[in-house]
């Protein structure tokens, strides 16, 4: 009924079902090759963008946006030919591309976001929401939503709200004078502070944070209070911004207290510190917008810090500092936390711990708000983690680290019940060496000099504390008793203190070394030194003491060693001082740049897997693959309909000395034979991937003419399952058809029980080839077929080919091959069909598979 | 010894700021400037050995720049760039005794190269 039918279609010209007119074959082919020669265009256009964005280039916005429109109309019109081709199949994905190009016009033109609401919950933060919420808010989200790690309950205030907010109080031409000045204006900054803190809400905003307390109200039952937190734009995904910005722990869940909060940490982006780091780092304050995060705070029984990577350049191992209570301390640099070195294995394994003190903690307070208190004696030394919790917290530590292919400097906390959550993750600033030398100050690097050269001058101190930053300088000390002496500092100077402090910063520009008596090297602190590659020692224990204000000295912290000698040695110095800052550095260049994120990455990577669909296309380079991928599958259905295709081209049978029974159709170049002729031997194929793979056919000793006798129980399974293989393909029955151009062929062949299907694009393009190649049927038992099917497998996967099995059915993909590898790799198809014609019934047990297959491979084909 | 000083004029300040960490990296002293205006009154205080600077530029525009460099310091070269690669423009910077000109994108290797031998010719 079914072959009636289907010849019914043929005689009609109906291969297609869908609405609108079918294309013939041809046709299809054209537009099939138009999608190939745009995408090409496109891919060109990306090569070239990340080329002259890859900082050799001195690049303008002018460039981006010439160039970018340039790629936008190759996608786009790829997109047309593609529709066409597919007879509209895929329309998500004109909502793909409008959504990225609107992503990547809005970076380029710098528009402002208009995305979002004022307010939005993790679980509702997509990826390309980045912008809205900010980087540390996008990166939680993802956390939860996708990697679906314990992040507590949360909002996000976005960067519109910013936008409101500021305009609703007048405060934009404040902040535009603030970018005007050429110096940081205390006064200034002082004023602007105080109207943020005085300020009102804009009406939406008041009503969508007091909607989203509610919200959060009702999910943990009334009984929680938020950490109120910055997320700036780009806050945690290139910069640390490390303790630059306010954060207000367990601020009670009341309007006017949450309220408060979000003005105090937007107030924080105008202190002096932060203004400091933001100029250092060549940010524009007048474009710079806020998100802020609300997060429910987590009743800590202990809490700290990762290093997905151990500072120290160990790749396999992380570090863990953990302390009792609130992580507050830690990150502030204020305490002797227990510190874990964890084996980053299958199975993680602790290979040391440290256990600290940890005489304080800080807890939260039953009104709100932290407060310090002393830790019950049997705490004090007592390592707050179990083993079980360590080995956790690097498991969730190393997927995080996965996920954003970047070392990560992770927050967590666990609470009364032992369980982990994860309140932040930002990219791990490790130490490099060496770096810049910067202007004033003499700081240099250690070189090969150092070590073997014993200096004339006497050691001051030897091998104390924790390197944060490698790395040499000379310079007079500075003692800091107190933080307002920070604003004497003198530039070049060697920071001295007893703790460690995110206000350094201030003085980060121009501070030769920091050496410090306490402090650990996961403090905010110590990420911004790596940051600003300043030498750095923390936890020197008496530096203070022995160090006096005033005197010379040169600071030498090399891996895991400091010395400190009593005068400025300037040949150590200079012997190493080179500038190495690194154009990521350039705040500009990476802005401009990020424009990439939403056109290069490829994500779309296995079309056999269930999320290649439009709607996860990330990026224009999705949208290529997308296209090509499923123009290929197109064509192949297409050209399954080779029986309707018979009846209106020309046959011409091909005359090989072996009775493969192949008839040829040639839509455009395939095949060089004087018109009217209805055959044409192996020497007339044109056609490059067809000429391949009936070389391969060919090939001596891979076609077995003799008939191997089925066992009778072999015989009739495969009568019993015949309508199930001819009922998958059944315009293939009676045909070995091959369509064919130039660089095309499309091969449908059936031997015996055999259904080989094979379509390929060979031309000089490497980007342009693919080849797919799908395998069916059997005449033997179950047991022998799915044994072929490993054979086949096995082989297919020497040669490169991604592969899907089902069954009996295997589909195997190839792409982005060069020319004469697929000319190779198609010959080796065409003896691969040969060969495996009869096979089954050779498959007596497993051990025979991997013996075939060797042999196969071998180039040894007797059966 | 005494460093060389750069100059950089370009409105855009991804320029200014991608040429200066990238020729700071060389051991030169490099000042940047968004716009002409403020770029010249420097010139006066100040001699720099090599000019690089935008073609077009709102307000004072880089042959501008390239004649009161001229009229101040003889010696000082100018590396003229600009956005499009318009031939007519090219030739009128290069009759302006103009060292070199470049469309943009540079390349950061060939900048490099060029200051280099503005440098050489003047020693």
């Amino acid at each position: 009924m079914k072959n009636i039918i289907g010849h019914l279609k043929s005689i009609l010209g109906l291969s297609r079902t869908r609405a609108g007119e079918p294309l013939s074959f041809k046709a299809g082919f054209n537009r099939f090759r138009e999608v190939l020669d745009t995408n090409n265009r496109a891919l060109e256009i990306i090569t070239e963008m990340g080329d002259k964005l890859g900082g050799d280039y001195l690049f303008d916005i002018n460039y981006i946006k010439r160039t970018y429109s340039e790629l936008s109309s190759a996608v786009f019109s790829s997109i047309q030919s593609f529709d066409s081709l597919t007879q509209n199949k895929y329309p998500q994905i004109h909502g793909a591309f409008t959504r990225i190009d609107n992503q990547i016009n809005r970076l380029i033109y710098d528009i402002v976001s208009s995305h979002s609401g004022m307010v939005v919950f993790y679980e509702d933060i997509t990826w390309d929401m980045s912008r809205d919420v900010g980087g540390k808010n996008a990166h939680l989200a993802e956390l939860k939503n996708y990697l679906k790690l314990n992040v507590p309950d949360a909002f996000a205030i976005t960067t519109r709200a910013f936008d409101e907010f500021i305009k609703q109080n007048g405060l934009n031409e404040k902040i535009e004078a603030l970018g005007k000045a050429t110096a940081i204006n205390k006064s200034m900054l002082d004023t602007l502070q105080d109207l943020i803190i005085n300020a009102d809400f804009p009406p939406e905003l008041d009503s969508a944070i007091e909607k989203a307390i509610g919200k959060i109200k009702v999910r943990c039952g009334g009984k929680c209070f938020l950490a109120v937190r910055s997320s700036a734009e780009e806050e945690d995904s290139e910069f640390s911004f490390a303790g630059q910005f306010e954060t207000v722990l367990n601020v009670p869940l009341e309007g006017k207290a949450v309220k408060e909060a979000y003005k105090s940490v937007v107030a924080s982006l105008f202190s002096e510190k932060a203004v400091a780091y933001l100029n250092r780092l060549g940010y524009d304050i007048r474009k710079f917008k806020m998100a802020v995060g609300c997060m429910t705070m987590v009743d800590a029984a202990s809490s700290g810090v990762i290093y997905s990577t151990n500072p120290d350049g160990d790749n396999n191992t992380l570090i863990i500092n953990a302390t009792w209570g609130l992580g507050k301390s830690i990150v502030e640099g204020q305490t002797d936390a227990d510190l874990y070195m964890v084996k980053k294995d299958l199975s993680p394994e602790i290979v040391d711990i440290k256990p600290g003190r940890k005489e304080f903690m800080i807890v939260n307070l039953e009104n709100g708000g932290t407060g310090k208190v002393s830790a019950p004696d049997e705490m004090i030394g007592k390592p707050c983690l179990t083993t079980g919790q360590a080995i956790e917290l690097t498991r969730q530590a190393v997927s995080i680290e996965k996920h954003f292919r970047k070392p990560q400097d992770i927050e967590w906390a666990t609470d009364r019940d032992g369980r982990i959550f994860i309140l932040q993750s930002r990219p791990l600033t490790l130490p490099s060496v060496p770096s810049r030398q910067g202007r004033g100050e003499i700081r240099g690097f250690p070189s090969p000099l150092e070590g073997e050269v014993e200096w004339d001058a006497a050691i001051l101190m030897k091998n104390k504390g924790i390197v944060v930053q490698k790395g040499i300088a000379a310079g007079r000390v500075f003692i800091l008793r107190h933080m307002d002496e920070l604003d004497n500092f003198p530039k070049g100077s060697i920071l001295v203190s007893r703790y460690d402090s995110s206000n350094f910063v201030r003085v980060m520009p121009y501070v030769s070394a920091i050496i410090t008596d306490m402090g650990t090297p996961t403090s905010h602190m110590a990420s911004l030194c790596r940051e600003f590659r300043v030498p750095t020692v923390v936890n020197a224990g008496n530096a203070t003491e022995v160090l006096k204000h005033g005197q010379d000295i040169t600071v030498n912290a090399d891996d895991g060693s400091v010395t400190v000698y009593d005068r400025v040695i300037r040949e150590l110095v200079e012997s190493s001082a080179i500038n190495h800052m690194k154009m990521e550095d350039v705040y500009e260049f990476r802005k401009k740049r990020y424009v990439l994120r939403y056109i290069s990455p490829l994500n779309l990577i296995d079309p056999l897997l269930d999320d290649f669909t439009p709607e996860k296309c990330k990026t224009m380079h999705d949208i290529l693959r997308f296209t090509h991928e499923k123009s290929v599958t197109e064509l192949v259905d297409s050209a399954k309909y080779g029986s309707a295709m018979l009846k209106r081209h020309a046959a011409v049978k091909l005359d090989i000395p072996i009775p493969a029974g192949i008839i040829m159709i040639d839509i455009g170049g395939g095949l060089n034979i004087t018109e009217g002729s209805d055959k044409a031997v192996f020497e007339q194929i044109i056609s490059v991937p067809l000429r391949a793979i009936i070389k391969g056919i060919m090939h001596p000793g891979v076609w077995h003419s003799d008939m191997v006798l089925l066992k009778t129980k072999d015989f009739l399974s495969s009568m019993m399952r015949m309508s199930d293989i001819t009922m998958d393909a059944s315009d293939y029955v009676g045909f070995n058809v091959a369509v064919v151009s130039k660089e095309y062929v499309n091969l449908s062949l059936r031997f015996g029980y055999h259904f080989n299907m094979l379509d390929c694009y060979c031309s000089e393009n490497a980007k342009n080839n693919h080849i797919y190649f799908r395998f069916v049927g059997g005449a033997t038992d179950i047991v022998k077929r799915s044994r072929r099917v490993e054979l086949i497998a096995a082989i297919l996967k020497e040669y490169g080919f991604n592969l899907k099995i089902k069954g009996d059915l295997i589909i195997a993909r190839l792409a982005n091959t060069r020319q004469d590898e697929m000319e190779n790799i198609l010959e080796q198809l065409g003896r691969l069909i040969a060969y495996t014609r009869q096979l089954d019934a050779m498959l007596h047990d497993d051990s025979t598979v991997e013996q075939y297959a060797r042999n196969f491979l071998e180039g040894r084909y007797e059966l | 010894m005494d460093r060389y000083r750069i100059m950089v004029i370009d409105d855009e300040k991804i320029v200014g700021d991608m040429a200066k960490m990238s020729l700071e990296q060389e051991g030169y002293i490099v000042e940047t400037f968004l716009n002409a205006e403020p770029a010249l009154v420097r010139l006066k205080e100040e001699k720099f050995d090599v000019v690089v600077t935008d073609l077009k530029m709102k307000g004072i525009d880089g042959m501008e720049v390239l004649r009161t460099v001229k009229r101040l310091y003889p010696e000082t070269r100018v590396i003229m760039i600009t956005a499009f690669a318009n031939l007519d423009a090219a030739i009128e910077a290069l009759r302006g005794d103009v060292h070199d000109f470049f469309p943009k994108p540079v390349k950061i290797k060939e900048l490099k190269a060029s200051i280099q031998r503005a440098l050489s010719k003047q020693k």
